[in-house]
């Protein structure tokens, strides 16, 4: 779309404006441009850092040339670790998924390591999507009302990216799982032909006792190796489960998108409603003051003082 | 307009009205802020007062339209901290509807039928806003346009003088764009050269949830209907996000039933293949489908509620009767069983007195000259029947609407060439006879597309002129659009004739707005002469 910037103009009114406006600090002027210029790099330079809290505001802002930028509030910290460990275990995701291409190409060998590393890797995975979402709940809101607003936003983003890397993980095991079983059951076709083979051919030139117990021994075998197989199902069904409770979990978290409530100005309407609601409430309690207050104005002195002294913090309490 | 979700992966946290943003004191200085304003003179005070204290780190200031001098003066004057890290124009003072509708909201909207000496500064503030508007829609497009108007609308006139004014003089350095071999034209109209489609009822999808329940902002409020679920009661209607909505916004009612009905038997079969889970295969995948079967299900009840809300209101306000009436009366001729029709809808007592107020609007912008006698009869019935309902609202609208203040050819009867055009669609019948209206724009788009807009209709401003037929064409309606106009552009830019069509109006109507805005006029007038 077509734009103008107009940063330049306004950065040389901005400028002219400022060095006509000599700030109260050049006291001591011994004259000349060069005291100019130093006062203006020292509005800008004066900025001093100071930690933010996020309960009251600082007061009427500190004096008119010192803007103090302040410190980002604690629960930053915790997005920002949660955006880390977002972000390694894309990074393992990205590695299990070679794991699992390697275990399923046929080998020699059993594969157990493996099977290992897939089992370690998947915990790990799982392991920190959990802690994240557990420490992303700790990012609800308590306190004021912009602040809240900031904190749900960003941890409704956080949790989509938590959520699409668990349905991603789960994605990616179920694949596995049915290839896994795709291979076993191939395999074990694999083995009834062979022994039928065997079988035919042995019948033909042994007698009972020999390839009875060579059927024995490759069908023990057969046993061993889908009983492996088994476990390693059981073990993936189990972290499935466990994502889907995480996934329950985010879900609540995560916006529908295209709904009603993805909509922006929803979103401000529905704040600027209940400031509305607010102030209707207050003028309510102020018209039901005032209507009290002339009824029993006489009698109830002392009680009328100390009513109106809650109600006025009442009031305060809504501002809040 | 993008969604929130959207927003939250660019890493927007949190969205607020610059007034709202005033109120409250939280120092936030670890966000950046960014501003989207329309450079009002009340938006730059607010500005001033949140540079004066600021509350965030940096502030990046975006206007939707050109910034005046002593406007920047003065933000620069109260930026005594610095915050301001950035400041453009990012032209875009309009609201976008649809792919090819804009309109600008304009809450006065009544302004139009007004004569200027009844409040001029409210005028020239209604006429202000639309120039800037539409210049908006041109610098976005980077395009200096050529500029025509209708000739019977003293509005229209002022509008495209005034646009020229500053397109060509006032700020020609800005739109000093890249010449093209041909200009675009800007045509701007004036609602009262049809007012038939502005007080028609709609069948199309998008037209007729407009007219039955009203849209606004690509939102639809259902909280009057019925028991709905918290979710449902107010739903997004727009055909960016939704693939069904897109392509039925402008098929018929009846097609649209059709439709739903496929959709619904879809999304059972959906529905009940997730309810036969056997395995845990099955499982993994209906969890993993959750989230789009759960968008498709809000769909679904969506259009559902809709339409069923619709035919509720079509059921009892008997409105295929009445919408028949009505389009005879827009499309076809007949004086005679014209008349009968309306006066057996007047005595009907099922009908509500604004479709009653309709249908003698319609006769009267058809039939004003003929048969006078008649029409006062009718005028007398409809007082009788709806006494206290908006009295004296016909005359009115005729006073501002009648045949001699409208350009060109609304009922196809003046044109040779239109009154031959409607004999051979009489003849060969029309499909569905509750869509058979077309509105003037039409026409006029068709005349566009030919080369045959008379200059007698739509004179050019001061020395414009083309020659060849323009490719780009922004049409102005002063006093608002509808969506059957909406719909006709759209149908007519899918048929590639080598010119881009865009609609954008003052407002956007539906019959009850027009009626509002012409009720708003009346009153207005009535005080003015009265004091006079």
């Amino acid at each position: 779309m077509a734009t103008r910037n107009r940063i330049r103009v306004f950065q040389s009114y901005r400028d002219t404006l400022n060095e006509n406006r000599i700030p109260f600090t050049s006291s001591n002027d011994s004259g000349g441009p060069v005291i100019e210029m130093a006062t203006t790099s020292f509005l800008n330079s004066n900025r001093s850092y100071a930690p933010l809290s996020t309960e009251d505001d600082l007061g009427p802002s500190t004096s008119r040339d010192a803007f103090t930028v302040g410190l980002p509030p604690a629960w930053v910290d915790v997005s920002e670790e949660v955006a880390a460990s977002i972000h390694q275990s894309q990074v393992k995701l990205a590695e299990l998924k070679k794991c699992h291409a390697k275990a399923l190409t046929p080998s020699f060998g059993d594969g157990r390591e493996d099977q290992n590393v897939i089992e370690v890797l998947t915990m790990e995975i799982t392991d920190i999507l959990r802690k994240s979402e557990k420490r992303l709940q700790k990012l609800s809101a308590s306190g004021s009302c912009e602040d809240s607003n900031v904190r749900k936003n960003v941890q409704r983003s956080l949790a989509t990216d938590l959520q699409n890397l668990s349905v991603e993980l789960r994605r990616m095991q179920s694949l596995y799982l049915k290839q896994l079983r795709q291979q076993s059951e191939a395999h074990d076709g694999l083995d009834l032909e062979m022994n039928e083979k065997k079988s035919s051919f042995l019948d033909d030139n042994f007698n009972d006792v020999g390839f009875t117990e060579l059927q024995m021994a490759t069908g023990q075998k057969d046993e061993q190796f889908t009983a492996e197989r088994e476990r390693e199902i059981r073990q993936v069904l189990k972290s499935v489960n466990e994502l889907s409770q995480i996934m329950k979990d985010l879900s609540v978290l995560v916006i529908d998108q295209g709904t009603i409530v993805d909509r922006i100005d929803h979103n401000v309407q529905s704040v600027s409603a209940s400031v509305e609601e607010g102030f209707k409430q207050l003028q309510k309690v102020s018209l039901a003051l005032s209507c009290f207050l002339s009824r029993y104005v006489s009698l109830m002195c002392a009680h009328t003082l100390q009513l109106s002294k809650y109600t006025c913090i009442y009031i305060t309490h809504y501002y809040k | 307009m993008s969604y929130r979700s959207e927003l939250l992966k660019k890493e927007v946290f949190l969205v607020e009205l610059v007034d709202s943003i005033a109120m409250s004191k939280e120092s936030m200085s670890h966000l950046k802020a960014v501003y989207f304003l329309r450079p009002t003179s009340e938006n730059i005070q607010h500005m001033r007062r949140q540079l004066a204290k600021p509350r965030f780190g940096e502030y990046h200031l975006f206007f939707s339209n050109i910034l005046k001098d002593t406007q920047l003066h003065m933000l620069a004057d109260s930026d005594e901290h610095e915050v301001v890290q950035q400041l453009q124009e990012f032209y875009a003072d309009f609201v976008a509807l649809d792919a090819y509708h804009f309109t600008l909201n304009i809450a006065a909207n009544h302004m139009y039928m007004l004569p200027a000496v009844v409040d001029p500064s409210g005028l020239q503030q209604f006429c202000d806003r639309i120039v800037d508007g539409i210049s908006a829609v041109f610098l976005a497009l980077k395009r200096r346009p050529i500029i025509r108007y209708s000739r019977t609308s003293d509005i229209a006139k002022r509008i495209a003088h005034e646009a020229s004014k500053l397109m060509y003089q006032q700020e020609s350095g800005l739109f000093d764009f890249r010449r093209t071999e041909v200009s675009p034209l800007l045509l701007i109209i004036d609602r009262r050269d049809d007012p038939v489609t502005a007080l028609l009822n709609q069948w199309t999808y998008q037209a007729m949830v407009h007219e039955l329940i009203g849209i606004q902002d690509n939102k639809v409020n259902l909280k009057n209907v019925g028991k709905l679920p918290k979710d449902q009661q107010e739903v997004v209607l727009s055909s960016e996000q939704d693939a069904f909505f897109k392509a039925n916004m402008y098929e018929n009612f009846g097609d649209i039933g059709m439709n739903i009905k496929k959709m619904v038997d879809d999304f059972q079969q959906v529905a009940k293949s997730n309810q036969n889970i056997q395995t845990i295969e099955d499982m993994a995948k209906f969890v993993d489908n959750y989230p789009e079967y759960r968008k498709m299900q809000g769909n679904v009840s969506k259009h559902v509620t809709l339409v069923t809300e619709m035919s509720k209101i079509v059921e009892e306000r008997k409105l295929m009767l009445v919408s028949q009436t009505e389009q005879e009366l827009a499309c076809n001729g007949g004086q005679g069983a014209a008349f009968e029709a309306v006066t057996n809808l007047l005595n009907n007592d099922n009908i509500s007195d604004v479709d009653r107020l309709r249908l003698v609007m319609l006769y009267a912008l058809r039939y004003e000259k003929e048969s006078p006698v008649q029409l006062m009869q009718l005028f007398n019935k409809l007082a009788s029947r709806s006494p206290k309902y908006k009295p004296g609202l016909v005359q009115f609208l005729l006073k501002q609407a009648g045949v001699d203040k409208r350009t060109g050819d609304l009922y196809g009867n003046r044109d040779l060439l239109n009154i031959a055009r409607n004999m051979a669609r009489g003849l060969k019948g029309v499909e569905n006879v509750y869509t058979q209206h077309q509105p003037l724009l039409f026409q006029t788009m068709e005349n566009i597309t030919r080369g045959r807009l008379r200059d007698v209709d739509y004179p050019y401003v001061g020395n414009h002129f083309q020659q060849a037929r323009p490719q780009e064409v922004v049409i102005f309606v002063v006093g608002g659009t509808t969506y059957e106009e909406s719909r006709s552009v759209a149908l007519q830019n899918s048929t590639n004739s080598g010119i881009r069509f865009i609609l954008g109006g003052s407002s956007l109507l539906n019959s009850k707005r027009f009626l509002k805005d012409l009720e708003e006029a009346q009153r207005i007038a009535r005080i003015s002469t009265n004091m006079l």
